[in-house]
């Protein structure tokens, strides 16, 4: 068992939290603050939120004796991304109403709001609540949302797959009554064993659980980056069962070797059927049993496995379940992308995945993809599929609308800024650091862009314009936007400066490795220009360029 | 002796008496027996009589002073004149006399005809009115129906001579009283903002009036200490001016509080103020200077020569120091505008305009009737600003919470001449200012709770109050309404607040944010919202206090502190009014409101 001496600080707070209600109603209530008590902090995560302040404006409001600009964040629980068009209707109101306005698609196929005022936070809940959205766990010690290979194009029994992530999300879901009560004013409990929680009880987790489920040969969801990654294995159009792997995860602290990222193992096969759950839900509670509580920079699955051995894991696996898991079944990956552009699936739907860049929704000079959507939600003939690369798919399209929602599409230039976007900026991702993100060491997503127009003319020059490499940004190395899964991974260490890391494969089954630390625009640059000469001139055909880096040993050994 | 012949040939017989028993009241005063002055005082039918007088027998009197009874009533904004009505209500208790103590917004107007004995202390305020508590009194006397013959008066007025209608209100109280029948026994005395001494000197002569005995020592004695309490600290660049200590500060700090996106301007100005004596929820007031573009425009637009020199109020100086230092030329007053329309002989419609427009639109003619112009000219009346800073967590400053005054005339947006110029000023720049005691809106003992309202710029006296009681220890509990427009952009020295709370200093905090959701939500929403406790605290001797915007602000919140005694203390309309009535009689609610 864990220990139970030195639990850290956020263990009493989750016990003497009342199942994840502490002091919320009263942080509400307060009418001097913005901000929500502290133990509220922690525990208003579960419910989906984070507080947040603008970083930009802290020394002036302190200056005018104005306490910071607070602000929450809500991010949704969006099981596989999946999206009616009313659904993103009210979004686009509410985030228009309560928001900064911009809707940001995550790397993890659900949507975040920011700079929601605190007085704001329940009639934003209760907007979402009548589109049967909301953000329960959604951020916290539980599982996080559930992710599948977004393209219906990439199996004929996509949907069926895909069916899992609801199924998956529910059976993982915290069993509290607390969001209904505090957020949606529902009546209180007052039999509180309808909320009792076998499987999170009154501590949860030790950390954040992430689950994945992928269909090959298309990596598009980072299956390795989860705690517990589940690989699709169909033949003859049949669902058989899954791969489990365990044990993925990217954070890792500077200057804290203790910390790494890892990529989940793969330990067996469980058939798809009740089997299954039993699995998911015993990784859980061995995890949950023998995590870390102490350090919470080591308490993730990973830690845990790597503490107590993969084999331990397999055999207390066996010993909860009652059953051994088979043999893991063969499978290859052979992609990391989203699908660009109109595409159909087997049924004959239509399917458009415009760009949208860093998953921010919003209207600007350069393409109004916020109105575009919602114009096309209003004629609902489209769901919405948001992907891991923080884009969305246009979905469902019958062939007699297709037409319809490309003349929208048009109208606004969304097709025309998609084909106008770079293949290295169609593979990049940043996570959204400054100004909201308190952990932020460097800008990302407000910086990326701006490199990657920089970047664009090194890889025109060395004739790679056409290369899909697969770039990432992160402002600190918690690893939010999976930048030690990419093949060109700069993580930030201080304002303007970055470590760089190389030799990750394009499939995302190698980490990269850091190859020159802090290391400013002008640096980044120049080491660019000249590993893109060395690839375009020494690659052999075909080469990745995360491969060719591998090879090349483009890493400190 | 031709004078005296001279007198008798043009008096009437009442006129006669009236002389004779004069004569006698003045010879008594030198210490003739009283029965002298008796008998001819008899004689002197119905006519006012300056010697001491008495239709009743005076037990009273230790010398046998003919007057027993007497009404002092005083119209006070800032207690001055009240303070003042006290002492001499204990004064002249000490001489036998019995002295009806009231204040003006209670005096039953009924009474006054059948008063005797009636001593006045009142104040102006702002453009020659009177405090407002006393407007009813002041409105009662104007209407032409009164008779007043058995009246005997005298009025003290209280006023700053830096305002164009000096003591106004006081001057027609006491024509008004003359006019309706009443005899003047001692002249309008109008004081200056030093007022102490003329004050005590005053009453020192209706005492003499009122009895034959000489002064006590007590009243100039009094007057002595308070004039050398007054003039005790003079600080660095203090300069006695007209009877005030002005000072000059130089500004540390100035912060606009409000956040980028607010559509209010409000500052917080810290200004150096060593050796400064005030104390929580006084003011200061300041005499802003016009803009020297304006000064400029004037002098180009006239061809009047900067140097030439004017007499100002028994001062010389030079045009260019007038306009700019002395004479109020930005927002003219209906008054002064009509004096300029007369100058230049053309038809001017009512309103406020300035000096500037003025000239561009009807012009003066020449040099000549520049000067005359100039000669119509009122002062710059000076502007008061509750202090934001206390004496003891705030040694040596002063600080200030001043909103930038916007307002529309003509369709253009204008702005306050006073919070314009405070709101310019820069670290190291100076500004002139003296201390406008505030003597009713003050702390009461530290055991004492009290409540504070004090939304928008209200809020000054009360981070006073409150930096005051946490530097003093005191043990009473606090509690803040606040409210302004936004939250996030308006909440003005929020962490200031909420270190106070956390610290226990702050009670209660309580805010109303007006524009933040759909229905308009004020500080007197949040009073009812605590009605209860907001009751329970008065009835166990909380302070309560006001401080802001008077219309409609303080009128709001004073028809919610009604309607929660009525619903809190189950009494009817009559009963709360009476409740609050005795709270201001106690002192125990008070406002401070513009």
């Amino acid at each position: 068992m864990s220990d139970s001496k030195n639990l850290s600080a956020t263990e009493g707070i989750k016990q003497r939290s009342n199942a994840l209600r502490g002091t919320l109603a009263e942080s509400l209530l307060d009418e001097t603050t913005n901000a929500i008590r502290e133990d509220d902090q922690a525990l208003v995560k579960f419910h989906g939120m984070y507080q947040q302040d603008d970083r930009d404006r802290r020394d002036e409001r302190a200056a005018k004796k104005l306490e910071r600009l607070y602000s929450f964040m809500i991010r949704l629980r969006i099981p596989g991304g999946f999206f009616t068009p009313e659904q993103w209707i009210a979004t686009h109101h509410v985030a228009g109403e309560y928001t900064t306005g911009v809707i940001k698609i995550t790397t993890r196929q659900t949507l975040q709001l920011h700079g929601i005022l605190k007085s704001r936070i329940k009639p934003t809940l209760k907007a979402f609540n009548k589109v049967h959205l909301d953000s329960i766990a959604a951020c916290g010690d539980v599982n996080r949302n559930v992710i599948c290979t977004a393209h219906p194009m990439q199996s004929d029994i996509h949907e069926q797959v895909h069916a899992y992530a609801a199924q998956i999300s529910e059976f993982l879901k915290p069993k509290t009554h607390a969001y209904y009560e505090i957020w949606l004013d529902e009546e209180k409990l007052t039999d509180k064993k309808e909320e009792e929680d076998p499987l999170y009880q009154d501590r949860y987790l030790p950390r954040k659980f992430k689950v994945a489920i992928v269909i090959p040969p298309n990596n598009d969801v980072d299956v390795f980056a989860n705690d517990l990654g589940l690989i699709a294995i169909i033949e003859h159009n049949m669902l058989k069962g899954f791969n489990v792997a365990i044990g993925g995860g990217l954070g890792a602290t500077h200057g804290n070797a203790e910390t790494y990222p890892r990529l989940a193992t793969v330990i067996g096969y469980v058939p798809a059927d009740e089997r299954l759950f039993k699995v998911i839900y015993e990784v859980v509670t061995i995890q949950r049993d023998y995590g870390n509580r102490s350090d919470r920079k080591l308490a993730r699955l990973k830690y845990t496995l790597d503490k107590y051995g993969v084999d331990w894991y397999k055999q207390e696996l066996a010993k909860r379940t009652g059953f051994e898991l088979e043999e893991a079944k063969p499978f290859t990956f052979t992609d990391r992308e989203d699908y660009y552009g109109w595409h159909q699936n087997h049924k004959g739907l239509w399917y458009y995945t415009p760009f949208v860049e860093n998953g921010r929704v919003l209207d600007d000079e350069q393409v109004a993809l916020k109105s575009a959507l919602l114009e096309i939600a209003q004629t609902g003939k489209a769901n919405f599929r948001f992907t891991c690369n923080q884009n969305l798919i246009v979905a469902d399209i019958k062939k007699k609308d297709k037409a319809a929602i490309e003349a929208i599409l048009h109208r606004y230039r969304v097709i025309g800024h998609t084909e106008a976007a770079s293949a290295i900026r169609k593979n990049s991702i940043a996570c959204v650091a400054l100004p909201t993100c308190p952990l932020a060491l460097a800008e990302a997503q407000r910086y990326l862009p701006v490199l990657l127009g920089k970047i664009e003319p090194l890889l025109e020059r060395h004739g790679l314009e056409e290369e899909n490499i697969i770039i990432r940004m992160t402002g600190c190395p918690n690893g939010c936007g999976r930048p030690y899964a990419a093949e060109i991974g700069l993580v930030g260490t201080a304002p303007g400066r970055y470590n760089l890391h190389l030799a990750g494969d394009h499939e995302g089954m190698r980490l990269n490795r850091i190859y020159k630390e802090n290391l400013d625009e002008a640096a980044i640059l120049k080491e660019l220009d000249l590993l893109f000469w060395l690839y375009q001139k020494e690659r052999i055909t075909g080469e990745r360029f995360g491969d060719f880096a591998w090879r090349q040993r483009w890493f400190k050994q | 002796m031709n004078l005296v012949k001279e007198l008798i040939a043009g008096a009437s017989r009442d006129e006669l008496i009236w002389l004779s028993g004069y004569i006698a009241g003045a010879v008594a005063q030198e210490g003739a027996t009283p029965v002298a002055t008796n008998g001819v005082a008899a004689a002197a039918n119905g006519a006012a009589s300056a010697a001491a007088n008495s239709t009743a027998p005076s037990a009273a009197s230790a010398n046998g002073a003919s007057v027993s009874k007497i009404t002092i009533a005083y119209g006070t904004e800032t207690g001055n004149a009240k303070k003042l009505a006290t002492d001499f209500a204990a004064q002249a208790k000490k001489k036998g006399i019995q002295a009806k103590l009231v204040g003006l917004e209670q005096y039953r107007l009924n009474d006054l005809s059948k008063e005797e004995y009636f001593f006045t202390v009142i104040s102006t305020q702002g453009d020659g009115e009177p405090p407002a508590g006393a407007k009813k009194f002041y409105d009662h006397i104007h209407q032409g129906e009164l008779k007043l013959d058995r009246l005997k008066y005298s009025v003290l007025a209280l006023g700053d001579t830096a305002y164009p209608l000096f003591c106004k209100a006081g001057e027609d109280v006491d024509q008004q009283l003359q006019k309706a029948g009443g005899q003047r026994i001692v002249d309008l005395r109008k004081c200056d903002t030093n007022y102490e001494d003329e004050a005590g000197s005053w009453f020192d002569e209706i005492l003499r009036r009122l009895d034959n005995s000489a002064p006590t020592g007590n009243g100039s004695g009094h007057s002595a200490s308070t004039a050398n309490s007054a003039s005790a600290v003079l600080g660095n660049g203090a300069t006695k001016t007209g009877g005030k200590k002005i000072y000059t500060g130089t500004v540390l700090t100035n912060i606009v509080l409000n956040d980028r996106g607010s559509s209010k301007q409000t500052h917080h100005v810290e200004i150096e103020a060593e050796g400064v004596s005030y104390q929580p929820g006084d003011s200061i007031s300041i005499v802003p200077t016009n803009p020297v573009t304006v000064v400029e425009a004037i002098l180009a637009l006239t061809g009047a020569d900067p140097a030439r020199v004017f007499l100002h109020r028994s001062e010389e100086a030079p045009l260019s120091h007038l306009l700019r230092h002395k004479l109020n030329i930005v927002y003219l007053p209906e008054r002064v505008v009509r004096k300029y329309a007369s100058i230049v002989r053309q038809d001017i419609p009512e309103t406020r305009i300035g000096l500037l427009d003025l000239l561009k639109i009807y012009p003066v003619k020449d040099a000549t009737q520049f000067h005359e112009v100039i000669g119509i000219l009122e002062p710059i009346a000076p502007r008061s600003y509750s202090i934001a800073s206390s004496p003891e967590a705030h040694n040596g400053e002063i600080h200030l919470t001043v909103v930038k005054d916007t307002f529309c005339v003509n369709g253009e947006t204008k702005h306050g001449l006073c919070s314009d110029l405070l709101s310019q000023l820069e670290p190291g720049q100076t500004v002139g200012f003296y201390i406008h005691p505030n003597s009713r809106f003050r702390l009461p003992a530290p055991d004492k709770d009290i409540i504070m309202v004090g939304p928008g710029t209200g809020i000054a006296p009360f981070r006073s109050f409150l930096a005051q009681r946490d530097s003093t220890g005191a043990t009473g509990k606090n509690w803040l309404f606040f409210g302004d427009q936004h939250f996030t952009t308006d909440f003005l020295y929020q962490t200031e607040l909420q270190d106070w709370t956390k610290t226990g200093v702050l009670t209660h905090l309580n805010t109303a944010f007006s524009r933040d959701q759909a229905q308009k939500v004020y500080v007197q929403h949040k009073m009812q919202k605590h009605a209860e406790r907001l009751y329970s605290w008065l009835e166990a001797g909380a302070y309560l206090y006001v401080c802001g915007a008077q219309e409609p602000m303080s009128f709001d919140v004073e028809n919610s502190l009604l309607a929660i005694i009525r619903q809190e203390g189950n009494k009817s309309v009559a009963q709360a009014e009476s409740y609050l009535g005795e709270l201001i009689e106690a002192g125990r609610y008070v406002k401070d409101v513009y």
